[in-house]
C-alpha cells in the first residue's frame, strides 16, 4: 500500500512524538512559573527527571500484586501505541489502515483502567480516592468524547485520522460551523483527559485537590518514570489532535523534505503555542470542586450536541 | 461570495448560541451579568451582520442601541439596583434542574428549535435561514430558565434572553421593522428591567425571601 | 463425513442420556462426571454441527403428527446454528466446570436434581432454536423456562431465592403470553402453526397486523432479553441460581430472546425495505438505549458481585439492541452495506456477550464457593490467593469494558461505527435522534469501566476486608479449565476479528467481509477514502514489540535496579489496616453523587453514645440505600395506578409560577410539533 520512505516517516512521527513529550511538559511547567513570578526550572527539566529515576532503585509497597508492577508497562505500551496512529507533521501516516481515533480513544481507556487498579492495588486510602474520582471523571468524559468525535467524523467523512486531517487541511473550517462547537468541546475533554485544571491539578500533593496524582503514589524509579512519560505522551497526542484537526496549517502534505521540515517547524511552533496558552488558562483558574466538574463536561456535551445539529442542516 | 456570506451568517449565529449558553451554565448573579453582556455584545455585532447584508442603514442604529442599553446600561442598573440586596439572594443555590443537566436541555431545546424551523416559509432568506432557528433556540432557552430557576432575581435572566431572542426574531424576519418602534422597545426593556429590579427589591425586604417557589403558599387549600 | 442431521440427533440423545444419567446416579464419587461429560460431549456435536451448517446446507427434519395434528419440524439455518455455536461453546465450558464447581452441592444435596435439570435445560435451549413450528418452539421455551425457574430455586431453603423464583415465573409467563399473541396472528393469517408458511406468508400480511406481529414479540422476546423495562426478573433470578446455571442464563438463555426478535423481524414479521419499518428499528434503539444505562448504573453502584453482573448482562443486551435497530432502520432505507455493518456488531456483540459474561459469572461462582460470600464488601486481595481465577476475571474484565485488544472493543467499534454511519440516513430527524442516542450509549461504555474497575479491585486487590477472604483456596483444575476455554475465546475474538466476523457473514448470508486475517476492516466514505479501518492483528504486534522494545530501552537506559519491598506510605503513622481502604460503596460514591436524580441515594446512620455527650460515640452504623426507582415508579404504581392518575390530576393545580409557567411552555412546544408533524415535509 505505502512505500518504505512513507512507513519510514511514520516511525519518525511515532519516535518525534515520544522523543517531544516530556519537552512540552517542561514548556508547560516554564510558562507556569514564568506566569507566577518565578523563574522556574529548565524547560529540559522533565528529561532530566526521567533520566534520574530510570537509575534509581524501587519501593514497592508489599501489598501490591503483578497488576501493580505490570501497569507502568501496559500504560506506555498502550500510549506509544496510540502514538502511532496520529499524524503529526506529515498529513496522513502510514497506520492509518490498521486504527483510527476510537482504537485510539480504547488504548487511552486500556492505560486509565490499569491506573485505577493500580491504584486500589496499593491497598492505601489514598489510591482508592483517586481511583474512585476518576472512575467519575473517565466515565462522564467518555460520552463527551464521542459526541464531539462524531462531528468531526462526520464533518471530515471518517474517524481515521489521516482522511480526516486530510479533508481539515483541505477546506477552511468557514463552511462548518459545527466545528467550533467541536473544538470547544473537545478543548475542554482534553483538560480533563491530561489531568489540567479546572479538573485536576498535576502540581499538587494535597489529597483534597489530587486524582491522577494519588493513584501513582506509590510509584518510584523506573516505574514512576514510565508512568510519568506515558503521561506526557497522552498529553501531547490529545494536543497534536487538537492542533491537527482544528488548524491544519503547514501541515507537509507529500514526504520530500522540504516539505516536511517546514510541517515539522510549525507543527512545533503551533503545539508549544498550544501548550503556552493552556499554562495561561491553568494559572488563570482555580481547581473545581468534584461535583461542579460534571457541569463543564455537560458544557462539552451540550456544545458537541449543537455542533451535531448544525452538521445535519 | 455568496456561500461565503451563508457562512459567516451560521458562525455567527453559532457564536451568539455559544454567548447563550454562557449564561445558562452560570448561576452567580454577577456571572450571569456578565454572561449576558457579552451575549448583547455578540448580539449587536449579529444585528450589524444584518445591516450589512441587507443594507439597511437603520439597523446599524439598532445595534449601537443594543450594544449601548443591553451590554452597558440594563447591567449598570441592575448592578445598582441590586446592590444592597444579600448576596443569598443573588446566587441561584438549589434550582428544579441541576445545572448540567440544564445545560443538556439547553442543547435539546436548540435542536427542537431547528427542526421546527426547517419547514418555514422564508427558505431563500439566507438572514431568516441562519437566524432564525437561532432566536427561537434562545426564546426557548429563556422560557426553560424562567420555568427552571427559584429566585426572582434570575428569573430576570430569562426575561432577557426571551426579550434577546424576540429582537433577533424580528431583525431576522423583517430587517428591523421601523427605527421608531424600535427604539421604543428598548426604553420599553429598559422601564421592565427597572420596574422588575425595583419591584424584586421590594420583594426581598417585605418577605425575606425572593423564592417564587413561596408564592405556593398564596394558594388556597 | 457423518451428516449434520446425525450429529443433531447424537448431541439431543446425549443431553437425554445426561439427564437420565442425573436422574438415576447416586452420590458417588463419579456422579458429578456422569451428569457433566455426557453434556460436554453433546456440547461438541452441538458445536460440530452448528459449524456444519454455518459452512454447509441447513438441517431439516421433520416428525409428522408428533403430537395430534402438529408436526415436529427442526430447521437448522445459518441464524439458528449461530445461536447454536453460542450454546455449544457456553455450555461445554460450562459443563466443564461444572464438574468442579458441583461439589459443594454434593455434600449438601442431591446433585441429581442438578445435573437432570442442568441437562435438560440446555437441551431445551437447543431444541427452541432448532425447531420451526410455532407450537413446538413454544413447548420447549416453556420447558426452558421451567427447567430454569427449578434451577434458579435450587437454593431453596433461602427465603430470598424462592421469592426471586416467583418473580421469574410471573414475567417469563407473561412474555410467553405476548409471543403466543404474536404466533397467534400469524396462525389467523397463514391458517398454519409452522415457521415455513409465517416466512412465506408474512409478506402479504396487511401492515397493521405486521405491526402487531411485530410489537408483541418484541415485548416477548424482550422480557427474555432482559430489556427495560421488562428487566425486572432478571437482577433477581440470575444471582439466585447456582454460578454454573447463572453463566448459562447470562450468556445464553437471555440470547434466545434476541434470537426470537431477529427471528420475528427478518423472518416472520414481513419486514421490508419501506419508511413502514424505521419505527421498529427506531423502538429497538431506544429501549436498547434504556436498558444499556439503567443496566450500566445499577451495575456501578451494586455490591453484590452476582447482581452487579446480572445488571452489567442487561447493559449488554442494550448494546445488542442498538445494533440490532441500527440495521433495521439502515435495511429499510436500503441501506445494505450499513445494515450489514449494524447487524454483524449487534451479532458480534451477542457472541462477545456470550463468551465474557460466562466466564465472569463463572469466576464470580469460584469466588462465592472460596469465600462463602457474594458481598464485595467482605472481599479483598484474592489476588494472592487465587492468582488463576483472578487473572481469568480480569481477562472477562478488560473484554466487556470494551477495551483493546481484546473481544469488546471489537464489538463496541463496530457499534460506535454503526452509530456514526447513521450519517447516511436520508431524514434529518432520524440523523439527529440516532446521533443523540449515541449519547448513553458512550455513556454507557465509560461506566461499565467503571463498574468492572470497582468489581475486580475490590475482589481481588488490596488487603482483605473481612475474614471471608483470608485463608482460601485456589478453584478445582476443571473450574479453572473452563474459565480459560472462555478466556481464551475473548482474545482470539479480540486480537483476530476476522474469525467473528467471517462466521457472522456466514452464518448470515451477508456480502463477504475481508478475506484473510490481517485486511483490516474498512469502512468508506461517500468520497471512497476510508472512512475507518481497524486491523487488530497489527494492533497487536505493534503493541507486544512497543512493549519489547520500551523493556529493553530502559534497561539499556537505566541498567540495573533494586526492587524493595516495603509497607504502603502511611503517611508515617504506621498501622495502615483495612479498614483504612475504600470500600466499594465509597468508591462509587461520585458516580452515585452525580447521578442522584436516578439513584435517589439516602443514608440512614444509627450512632450509639458515651453516656450523655453527644460526640463520644461508641459505634456509628452508616447505610447508603440506593433506590430501585423501576421497583417504585414503575411495577408498584401499576397496582394503585387508578388512584395515582387522579391524584396526579388534582396535583395539576399547585400553585407555583414555574408549574403554570411549564404548562404554557409545553402546550406551546407541543402545539408547534403538531403543526411541523401535520405538515410532514
Amino acid at each position: 500500500m505505502y512505500d518504505i520512505a512513507t512507513i519510514v516517516v511514520g516511525i519518525i512521527q511515532v519516535l518525534a512524538m515520544l522523543a517531544l513529550a516530556p519537552l512540552l511538559t517542561g514548556i508547560i511547567r516554564k510558562t507556569k512559573a514564568r506566569t507566577q513570578k518565578r523563574i522556574g526550572a529548565s524547560i529540559l527539566q522533565p528529561y532530566y527527571d526521567l533520566l534520574k529515576l530510570v537509575r534509581k532503585d524501587e519501593v514497592i509497597s508489599d501489598q501490591t500484586s503483578w497488576i501493580f508492577r505490570a501497569c507502568p508497562w501496559v500504560n506506555f505500551a498502550a500510549m506509544a501505541t496510540a502514538a502511532f496512529f496520529i499524524p503529526v507533521f506529515l498529513v496522513y501516516t502510514p497506520f492509518g489502515l490498521v486504527g483510527d481515533l476510537l482504537l485510539v480513544v480504547g488504548l487511552f481507556a486500556l492505560g486509565r483502567f490499569f491506573t485505577m487498579l493500580a491504584g486500589l492495588d496499593v491497598a492505601s486510602s489514598f489510591g482508592g480516592l483517586g481511583s474512585s474520582r476518576e472512575m467519575m471523571i473517565s466515565a462522564l468524559l467518555e460520552p463527551a468524547l464521542f459526541l464531539s468525535i462524531f462531528v468531526v467524523a462526520i464533518t471530515y467523512g471518517g474517524t481515521n485520522l489521516s482522511t480526516m486531517i486530510e479533508a481539515s487541511s483541505n477546506s477552511s473550517f468557514l463552511p462548518h460551523p459545527q466545528i467550533i462547537f467541536a473544538a470547544i468541546g473537545l478543548f475542554i475533554i482534553i483538560l480533563g483527559e491530561t489531568g489540567r485544571l479546572p479538573f485536576d491539578n498535576p502540581a499538587t500533593h494535597l489529597e483534597l485537590t489530587m486524582v491522577h496524582e494519588t493513584m501513582i503514589l506509590e510509584y518510584s524509579g523506573k516505574s514512576l518514570a514510565m508512568m510519568e512519560w506515558s503521561q506526557s505522551i497522552k498529553q501531547i497526542i490529545l494536543f497534536t489532535l487538537m492542533v491537527n484537526i482544528f488548524v491544519p496549517w503547514g501541515i507537509s502534505s507529500s514526504i520530500l523534505f522540504s516539505s516536511l521540515a517546514v510541517g515539522f517547524f510549525m507543527f512545533a511552533g503551533k503545539i508549544s503555542l498550544f501548550g503556552i496558552f493552556v499554562a495561561f488558562l491553568e494559572s488563570s483558574v482555580a481547581k473545581w470542586r468534584l461535583f461542579r466538574i460534571p457541569d463543564l463536561i455537560a458544557i462539552a456535551i451540550a456544545t458537541s450536541m449543537i455542533g451535531i445539529v448544525l452538521c445535519y442542516l | 461570495m455568496e456561500t461565503m456570506q451563508f457562512d459567516v451568517l451560521t458562525i455567527s449565529g453559532a457564536v451568539l448560541l455559544i454567548a447563550t449558553f454562557g449564561i445558562v451554565a452560570t448561576r452567580g448573579f454577577m456571572d450571569w451579568l456578565n454572561a449576558y453582556r457579552y451575549q448583547s455584545i455578540v448580539l449587536s455585532g449579529v444585528t450589524a451582520i444584518i445591516g450589512y447584508v441587507t443594507g439597511i442603514w437603520e439597523i446599524y442604529i439598532a445595534a449601537g442601541l443594543t450594544l449601548v442599553i443591553k451590554s452597558i446600561i440594563i447591567p449598570k442598573v441592575l448592578t445598582y439596583v441590586t446592590r444592597k440586596l444579600e448576596i443569598e439572594f443573588k446566587l441561584e443555590t438549589n434550582p428544579y434542574v441541576s445545572i448540567r443537566a440544564s445545560v443538556i436541555i439547553s442543547a435539546l431545546l436548540v435542536a427542537l428549535s431547528y427542526f421546527l424551523i426547517q419547514q418555514i416559509p422564508f427558505k431563500s432568506d439566507q438572514i431568516v435561514n441562519a437566524y432564525l432557528p437561532v432566536s427561537m433556540a434562545q426564546f426557548f432557552i429563556g422560557l426553560f430558565v424562567l420555568v427552571n430557576r427559584r429566585t426572582v432575581l434570575s428569573q430576570v435572566v430569562g426575561l432577557l434572553i426571551i426579550e434577546n431572542g424576540l429582537f433577533l426574531f424580528a431583525m431576522a424576519l423583517t430587517h428591523g421593522v421601523s427605527l421608531l418602534i424600535e427604539v421604543g422597545i428598548f426604553v420599553d426593556i429598559l422601564v421592565g428591567i427597572l420596574i422588575s429590579s425595583i419591584l424584586l427589591f421590594r420583594i426581598s425586604r417585605t418577605f425575606d425571601s425572593l423564592d417564587v417557589g413561596k408564592l405556593e403558599n398564596l394558594r388556597d387549600d | 463425513m457423518v451428516s449434520n442431521l446425525i450429529l443433531f440427533q447424537i448431541s439431543v440423545l446425549l443431553f437425554l442420556g445426561g439427564a437420565l444419567l442425573g436422574l438415576l446416579s447416586r452420590n458417588s464419587r463419579f456422579s458429578r462426571h456422569a451428569i457433566f461429560v455426557p453434556s460436554m460431549i453433546g456440547s461438541i456435536f452441538t458445536i460440530m454441527f452448528s459449524i456444519g451448517v454455518i459452512t454447509g446446507k441447513p438441517i431439516t427434519w421433520m416428525i409428522p403428527n408428533a403430537v395430534p395434528f402438529f408436526d415436529l419440524e427442526i430447521f437448522v439455518d445459518g441464524i439458528s446454528a449461530f445461536f447454536l455455536l453460542i450454546i455449544g461453546i457456553v455450555s461445554f465450558a460450562v459443563s466443564l466446570y461444572s464438574i468442579g464447581y458441583s461439589k459443594e452441592y454434593q455434600i449438601e444435596k442431591r446433585t441429581a436434581a442438578l445435573g437432570f435439570l442442568f441437562n435438560i435445560f440446555v437441551l431445551s435451549m437447543i431444541l427452541v432454536v432448532s425447531s420451526n413450528n410455532a407450537f413446538f418452539f413454544l413447548v420447549f421455551w416453556e420447558s426452558m423456562s421451567l427447567t430454569s425457574f427449578f434451577l434458579v430455586i435450587y437454593d431453596h431453603d433461602k427465603e430470598e431465592n424462592l421469592k426471586s423464583g416467583m418473580t421469574y415465573l410471573v414475567m417469563t409467563h407473561l412474555g410467553t403470553a405476548f409471543i403466543f399473541a404474536s404466533f397467534l396472528l400469524g396462525y389467523i393469517q397463514t391458517g398454519s402453526f409452522s415457521f415455513d408458511s409465517f416466512r412465506h406468508g408474512s409478506a402479504g400480511f396487511p401492515l397493521f397486523v405486521k405491526n402487531l406481529v411485530f410489537i408483541f414479540a418484541f415485548i416477548g422476546f424482550g422480557t427474555k432479553a432482559g430489556m427495560v423495562p421488562l428487566h425486572g426478573w432478571l437482577p433477581k433470578a440470575h444471582p439466585s441460581a447456582p454460578s454454573n446455571i447463572s453463566a448459562l442464563m447470562s450468556a445464553v438463555m437471555i440470547k434466545i430472546g434476541i434470537y426470537g426478535i431477529i427471528r420475528t423481524i427478518f423472518d416472520f414479521s414481513g419486514f421490508g425495505v419501506s419508511p413502514d419499518f424505521v419505527w421498529w428499528g427506531m423502538l429497538l434503539i431506544v429501549f436498547g438505549s434504556a436498558s444499556a444505562i439503567v443496566g450500566v448504573l445499577y451495575a456501578v453502584v451494586e455490591r453484590d458481585i452476582k447482581r452487579a453482573l446480572a445488571f452489567s448482562s442487561i447493559e449488554n443486551i442494550g448494546i445488542i439492541l442498538v445494533g440490532l435497530g441500527l440495521s433495521v432502520v439502515f435495511a429499510s432505507f436500503q441501506l445494505t452495506a450499513f445494515a450489514v455493518l449494524a447487524l454483524v456488531a449487534s451479532m458480534y456483540h451477542t457472541i462477545n456477550h456470550a463468551v465474557f459474561k460466562g466466564l465472569l459469572f463463572m469466576g464470580a461462582g469460584s469466588v462465592v464457593s472460596a469465600t462463602h460470600t457474594k458481598n464485595i464488601e467482605h472481599l479483598g486481595g484474592l489476588v494472592k490467593q487465587m492468582p488463576w481465577t483472578a487473572l481469568l476475571f480480569l481477562i472477562g474484565a478488560i473484554s466487556i469494558s470494551g477495551l483493546p485488544p481484546f473481544n469488546g472493543f471489537v464489538s463496541e467499534w463496530f457499534t460506535m461505527q454503526s452509530l456514526l454511519s447513521s450519517h447516511h440516513i436520508p431524514s434529518t430527524i432520524l440523523q439527529i435522534s440516532i446521533a443523540f442516542a449515541s449519547l448513553p450509549f458512550a455513556l454507557t461504555i465509560g461506566i461499565a469501566a467503571a463498574t468492572f474497575v470497582k468489581l475486580f479491585g475490590m475482589t481481588f486487590l488490596s488487603k482483605a476486608r473481612s475474614k471471608h477472604a483470608i485463608h482460601i483456596k485456589e478453584v478445582s483444575r476443571s473450574m479453572i479449565l473452563g474459565m480459560s476455554i472462555l478466556a481464551a475465546a475473548c482474545v482470539l475474538l479480540g486480537v483476530v476479528p476476522y474469525l467473528g466476523t467471517s462466521l457472522i457473514s456466514t452464518a448470515f448470508h451477508l456480502s463477504s467481509q475481508p478475506s484473510s486475517p490481517f485486511d483490516s476492516v474498512s469502512i468508506q466514505n461517500s468520497s471512497g477514502k476510508s472512512f475507518a479501518n481497524l486491523s487488530m492483528p497489527v494492533v497487536v504486534i505493534i503493541l507486544s514489540s512497543v512493549l519489547v522494545a520500551i523493556f529493553g530501552f530502559i534497561r539499556v537506559l537505566g541498567g540495573n535496579t533494586k526492587k524493595t519491598a516495603y509497607g504502603t506510605w502511611d503517611c508515617g503513622f504506621g498501622g495502615l489496616n483495612e479498614r483504612m481502604e475504600y470500600t466499594p460503596t465509597s468508591l462509587s460514591q461520585p458516580i452515585r453523587a452525580v447521578f442522584k436524580v436516578f439513584f435517589k441515594p439516602h443514608n440512614q446512620t444509627e450512632k450509639e453514645s458515651f453516656g450523655e455527650n453527644p460526640y463520644l460515640l461508641k459505634t456509628v452504623k452508616i447505610e447508603t440505600v440506593v433506590k430501585n426507582i423501576f421497583e417504585e415508579m414503575l411495577y408498584a404504581p401499576m397496582v394503585s395506578s387508578f388512584v395515582f392518575f387522579f391524584d396526579k390530576v388534582r396535583r395539576l393545580q399547585t400553585g407555583k409560577i414555574n408549574a403554570y409557567l411549564l404548562y404554557i411552555m409545553i402546550t406551546l412546544v407541543l402545539l408547534l410539533l403538531f403543526v411541523r408533524l401535520s405538515n410532514n415535509v
